[in-house]
């Protein structure tokens, strides 16, 4: 075991080692990214808030997430429900439909919105990105939902309709606020993949107005990349792993994210 | 009878397949309209020919685009580095996923979230910050590189052979929390009793692994495999910020198509392309395990 230990331990570090990386090098008082860096400072922190661009783009990232990931949480939740509670004969089925978009590499449903959505005239706006998120956020807020609705305790309902409330208000008063953690944990996954999404926004978006990862990747790629990068790099580490932890803490993380793809 | 069912209220008069129609309907009417449509239309655009400017043209069908791919060796390099890439970093990530969730069963609480939050972080954050840390990280190496070229010491093709695996490595760690999340979760279905009871018997760990574990868990090694090989292959920023035009894969030429030349008809061919080579290869990985499974060497102890 201890073998399998220091693997492991071996694996933590080379995961974290990246990220660790990103924050002397934000601390460097030159704008050149270089390792080790000259002399400590902490302006390129303080210049994330003061990029305009920056911040523009976060907040394009932020609004898009949010509304992909309620969009879709509330597309998904109904279905989910109905399919668990209904037809489980039918769920099988129902689910490799759902999470077909998962199956097709990512790039290739790039393509196609491209070209759809150029036909249909929604190419290089936000209904266009936010169907695109939508179309690959849904299998994951159905799955989780689907996950949460059959780990429900049906006997909490029974003991309602047992004691006088009629079916409308068990759903409301019992199911509904049952289903409350799923919900949230779905929301929450799905916000966090929109927001991180590259592949997507990197085509389908207008050509002046990026989401922050694309901004980010083009800063890295054409050109014109100063520690400000890393230093947001740092900042979305922290808040992710916080983000993780809280999650884990709560909810428990691979119980919502592990079953199946 | 009658006039009970008058006194139901109306949702409950509702014969249950129209309420199920309609609940299901906005789902299903978003996966038609927005996914096999598109998906429809690339079909079509790659059987177009290709007009000058990128316009689409309403001309007649024709492989001539498909001609294109296939007759250019260029392509099979690509298809080559996409898929040894793929197959790489498969292997990789199950291997090391396998060993990280087998011992975050059997971990702590804390010690649980603490390797958790390193090893799938980068789910949680963005593709592009592990990206600029490998960058970074690599950068004294790339520099040792050039040093190490001009004294001799390396030809060019170990250079290449050395950019493949580099990527190797940055999309192991990109996908190594898809493998440790679905593997923790098949793992702790194996239940305890059965390892014990071949530990008991005598069986030496690595038999226990191979007859009782991997058998076992082979619908999570499946599932994460075919996962990682699908992201890996279609993965773009990581081939194209970490080695560049010196290991050129699909992706990268489906979006230079799409952008620089503009000629949404050859990137629908390459994705299209890709997409069944994707697929076939799934089908391939998953018939040949469910046959091996249904040999019986593989049967449930």
């Amino acid at each position: 075991m201890l073998g399998l230990r220091i693997f492991v331990y071996v694996v933590v570090a080379l995961m974290l080692a990246p990220i660790l990386i990103s924050l002397p090098v934000a601390l460097n008082s030159s704008n050149l990214i270089q390792f080790p860096p000259q002399s400590l400072s902490l302006k390129w922190f303080a210049a994330v808030f003061q990029d305009q661009q920056l911040m523009t783009t976060t907040t394009r990232s932020f609004g898009l997430a949010l509304i992909a990931a309620a969009l879709s949480v509330a597309i998904s939740m109904p279905s989910a429900f109905i399919i668990e509670r209904k037809t489980p004969s039918l769920r099988s089925l129902f689910e490799t439909i759902v999470t077909s978009p998962r199956t097709i590499p990512q790039i290739v449903l790039v393509v196609g919105f491209l070209i759809y959505f150029e036909r249909i005239g929604i190419y290089e706006s936000l209904t266009g990105l936010v169907v695109a998120h939508l179309i690959v956020s849904i299998p994951f807020a159905y799955r989780t939902i689907s996950v949460s609705v059959s780990s429900l305790d049906r006997r909490l309902e029974q003991s309602s309709a047992i004691l006088g409330a009629g079916p409308m208000t068990t759903f409301l008063r019992i199911t509904l606020p049952l289903m409350k953690t799923g919900t949230i944990a779905a929301f929450i996954f799905t916000f966090i993949l929109s927001f991180n999404n590259v592949t997507i926004a990197l085509f389908l978006a207008k050509l002046g107005e990026p989401t922050l990862p694309v901004e980010m990747f083009q800063r890295m790629y054409v050109g014109g990349m100063t520690p400000v990068i890393p230093a947001i790099a740092f900042t979305l580490a922290i808040v992710g792993a916080v983000l993780f932890i809280i999650l884990d803490r709560t909810i428990g993380v691979f119980k919502y994210l592990g079953g199946g793809k | 009878m009658n006039e009970m069912v008058e006194r139901l209220p109306w949702y409950r008069r509702v014969p249950d397949s129209v309420l199920w129609v309609l609940v299901l309907s906005p789902l299903l009417l978003v996966l038609f309209f927005f996914f096999l449509v598109p998906l429809g239309y690339l079909m079509e655009r790659s059987l177009l020919p290709y007009v000058s400017g990128g316009l689409p043209s309403s001309g007649p069908y024709t492989l001539e685009n498909y001609r294109a791919v296939f007759g250019d060796p260029w392509y099979w390099r690509l298809l080559g580095n996409s898929l040894w890439l793929g197959f790489m970093t498969t292997i990789l990530s199950i291997c090391i996923g396998y060993a990280v969730a087998f011992y975050l069963t059997r971990a702590g609480s804390w010690e649980r979230t603490l390797i958790s939050v390193a090893c799938l972080l980068p789910v949680f954050v963005n593709v592009t910050v592990g990206i600029l840390g490998w960058y970074i990280l690599l950068l004294p190496f790339g520099v040792l590189q050039q040093l190490f070229s001009e004294l001799g010491l390396m030809q060019g093709p170990l250079r290449w052979l050395r950019s493949l695996w580099t990527l190797t490595g940055v999309l192991v760690y990109e996908h190594l929390p898809f493998a440790i999340l679905i593997l923790v979760s098949s793992l702790q279905n194996v239940p305890e009793d059965k390892i014990n009871a071949a530990r008991l018997l005598g069986a030496s760990a690595p038999r226990i692994l191979t007859s009782i574990m991997i058998p076992l868990t082979m619908p999570g090694i499946v599932a994460s495999a075919v996962l990682i090989f699908s992201l890996s292959v279609s993965s773009y920023l990581v081939p194209v910020l970490i080695s560049g035009p010196r290991t050129p894969v699909i992706p990268i030429s489906i979006f230079s198509f799409m952008s620089e030349l503009v000629n949404w008809n050859m990137a629908g061919v390459l994705a299209f392309f890709l997409m069944l080579t994707v697929a076939a290869i799934t089908y391939g990985f998953i018939a040949l395990t469910s046959r091996l499974t249904r040999r019986g060497q593989w049967s449930v102890v």
